[in-house]
């Protein structure tokens, strides 16, 4: 216990400016540790305000294995594997765009989303055994998420540091699996049946612990909605036949909730006629953004409302032929000056009446609702000698006017987001729905 | 998480006596109304009728009127609204506005409450926008109407309750707070509003003449009007109206008034024209005793 105690004992020392001797820490940390049974973050956190130190000095957090985090910890020291990372932009409030580092890290124990907030000084790859000190956690959507701050140091080690982690096959379900419609999947669901038909499948080969294997992926539907499926064993599956699958488990991919399943599942095979047909299942589901909200995003959905805002960044912009970022006066952040190479986007706010998401929109469908070339939109940009005008056309043409747009959407702390795959103005026969509305309110007239 | 722009009518957006801090620092503040709609963030489309200076020339700050089919709302940009006070200081109303902006709750003294918009975005936009608005802030209070029928059902009343027939916890929130303030609200005032709405958009409803369909409409019993008479004269007022704004600033009250009593038209009959002209958004008054036609 003691020994195991000394790293924090001076830590707590070096946060109080050698002001308390050693044994009188010591014997508050285990007061605190062993009568009032308190964390040890909580413990070494109060020991040093009451001294009159300032905790956020505390250098050496609480090593944990991922299972461990709960929410809300403020200073966590992991050692874990990265298991997934990439980049995005987001752009808080009142704040330029950044691009920050997001990705999953795992360890025997569990897996955890993490954030890095602030660049880092070493890169990361998939597979990276690194430690991680001072860390903090918070809740989002009722998952612990791992936050990388300015006070969070990390280095990388070597890989053979922790142990390599098979997620194998896992352990056979052995309670009834939950029938579940596709509409209601979430998350972190297990051991659930769906009564689907297959609408797409294909063969990937994927590298799988430096092994390659075959998955099986595609889309299937129910009468409630489609989602993307991956099989890990090939089950025979053909477009078009109605199964049951029992003992699948349901993971996110950015917020869309997506079925996978493997040798522990159970595949019955259906008759044809339990289901609508592809055609009618494959339609592209109308949906409300707060139920989307609730679900953290959704595959190939419709949805219906008004671009309220265009988000900066939208209209004619340049990308660095490098990395596709877009350039900030001139340069990219990662590439510095270079020649920018012109590009049309929309992103916008589409708001429903009942939630909000960001809708993007790719060059392809830019001219299209503005009804021009690229580049038209360069020539008119040079006459008026800024790019403004074409934000100024767009915003014109689009903003508070209703729209319906079909496509993802996902989740990030930020909220929702719809790559639009295809959009159409709507025309809406407001007499018309007026009247029924008040047909419905005082009888027919 | 991006707060949702509400779409509701002017008239149950100014009842709103209940301001809701979110608590802490940076938490967003919500106007509850009476139905029950958290409000931090509205989008309104209406008729822009008066765009006035109520700052300092170095200091301006731009007050809108903006109106529906039931009332007005009250728009203010300042210096911290650089491009929504742009905008506005540029449009020549009456001019139809599309207007994206946060709430706000003035409150000079205890009991007296105002609410105004903080825009963030203001567009001219064209009558589909505004008439499409109309549609979708009907719906809107449609489904708060409903939904606070069968709240004003419950004993007690809990966002648990509200959530068991399918309310989300957002709007199940909104309707607790509405109903501890405001008490059990009287529905049928919002109901008449939202048949307002419905049929400001139905031509039926505003032409004037053919006494076949006037009669066939269902008048609500608290709402009595004479079917076809006042349309007839509130046709005759708004022509007196457009031919002697000659200047574009509007027509003179006497002149008006002269015309009216020339053609027939009483002076009571004349004031209860004109109040349902402005109620109906056809004519404004743009400066006080001018009258103008939208």
């Amino acid at each position: 216990m003691r020994e195991e105690l000394a790293p924090h004992v001076h830590d707590i020392n070096r946060a109080l400016g050698n002001k308390v001797s050693e044994q009188e820490i010591e014997r508050e940390l285990s007061s605190y540790l062993n009568v009032y049974r308190v964390s040890l973050d909580t413990a070494k956190r109060s020991i040093v305000k009451k001294h009159g130190g300032n905790p956020a000095t505390l250098a050496v957090g609480v090593s944990k294995t991922i299972r461990e985090l709960v929410p809300g910890e403020q200073s966590v020291n992991l050692l874990a594997r990265v298991v997934a990372v990439y980049e995005k932009e987001v752009t808080p409030q009142g704040q330029e765009t950044k691009t920050i580092l997001s990705g999953i890290l795992g360890d025997a124990t569990a897996t955890v989303p993490f954030t890095a907030w602030e660049p880092l000084p070493t890169p990361l790859a998939k597979g990276d055994v690194i430690r991680v000190q001072n860390a903090y956690t918070k809740e989002y959507r009722g998952q612990v998420q791992l936050n990388f701050g300015v006070r969070t140091a990390v280095g990388k080690e070597a890989p053979d540091a922790l142990p390599e982690f098979k997620p194998g096959p896992g352990q056979p379900y052995v309670s009834k699996p939950t029938p579940v419609r596709v509409v209601d999947l979430r998350e972190g669901a297990s051991n659930v049946a769906v009564t689907a038909r297959i609408l797409a499948i294909e063969r990937r080969e994927v590298e799988v612990d430096g092994n390659p294997k075959a998955v099986f992926s595609g889309i299937l539907a129910d009468e409630t909605g489609k989602t993307q499926f991956s099989a890990w064993k090939d089950f025979d599956l053909k477009a078009e036949e109605v199964v049951r699958i029992e003992g699948a488990y349901v993971k996110s991919w950015r917020g869309i909730p997506q079925i996978s399943f493997d040798e522990r599942a159970t595949i019955t095979r259906l008759k044809s006629d339990l289901l609508p047909p592809a055609s009618v299942l494959n339609a592209s589901p109308r949906m409300w953004i707060e139920d989307l909200a609730e679900r953290g995003g959704g595959a190939d959905v419709t949805l219906r409302g008004i671009l309220i805002d265009l988000r900066e960044g939208s209209g004619l912009v340049y990308r660095c032929p490098e990395c596709r970022r877009v350039l900030r006066k001139g340069a990219c952040r990662l590439h510095g000056e270079v020649k920018g190479e012109p590009d049309l986007r929309v992103k916008a706010v589409l708001d429903d009446g009942s939630g909000a998401v960001t809708a993007v929109f790719d060059r392809e469908l830019t001219e299209a609702l503005l009804d021009k070339t690229l580049d038209a939109c360069i020539a008119a940009a040079k006459e008026a000698m800024s790019t403004d005008i074409v934000r100024d056309e767009l915003a014109d043409v689009l903003v508070a006017q209703p729209i319906e747009v079909r496509g993802n959407v996902t989740s990030d702390d930020y909220g929702l987001m719809m790559i639009v795959e295809s959009a159409k103005m709507l025309k809406v026969d407001v007499q018309a729905e007026a009247r029924e509305m008040l047909e419905g309110l005082e009888g027919p007239a | 998480m991006r707060e949702v722009a509400w779409r509701l009518f002017a008239s149950e957006y100014n009842d709103a006596t209940l301001e809701m801090n979110g608590g802490g620092e940076r938490a967003p503040s919500y106007v509850v109304t009476p139905l029950g709609a958290k409000v931090n963030r509205v989008f309104v489309v209406g008729v822009i009728t008066d765009v006035e200076n109520v700052g300092t020339d170095i200091q301006p700050m731009w007050r809108a009127r903006v109106s529906d089919p039931t009332g007005t709302f009250h728009i203010y940009a300042g210096q911290y609204q650089p491009e929504a006070a742009a905008t506005l200081s540029k449009l020549k109303p009456p001019v139809f506005g599309a207007i994206v902006g946060k709430s706000r709750v003035y409150s000079p003294e205890a009991g007296t409450v105002f609410t105004s918009i903080r825009p963030e975005r203001i567009k001219a936009v064209d009558e589909s926008v505004r008439d499409y608005w109309i549609l979708e802030a009907c719906r809107s209070l449609r489904k708060r109407l409903d939904t606070m029928a069968e709240a004003q059902k419950m004993d007690p009343l809990t966002k648990e309750g509200l959530a068991k027939i399918g309310v989300k916890e957002a709007i199940a929130d909104g309707i607790v707070q509405a109903v501890n303030h405001y008490g059990t609200v009287d529905l049928s005032r919002y109901t008449a509003m939202l048949a307002e709405g419905l049929r400001y958009l139905l031509p039926e409803y505003r032409e004037p003449a053919n006494p076949g369909e006037a009669t066939a409409e269902p008048a609500p019993a608290a709402k009595e009007e004479a079917p076809s008479e006042p349309d007839e004269t509130e046709l005759k007022v708004l022509e007196i109206i457009a031919t002697l704004d000659k200047d574009g600033k509007g027509a003179p009250w006497e002149g008006i008034l002269e015309a009216a009593t020339s053609k027939g038209v009483a002076k009571d009959a004349l004031e209860e024209s004109i109040n349902s002209l402005l109620d109906k958004g056809l004519i404004y008054e743009p400066i006080l005793g001018r009258m103008k036609k939208i």
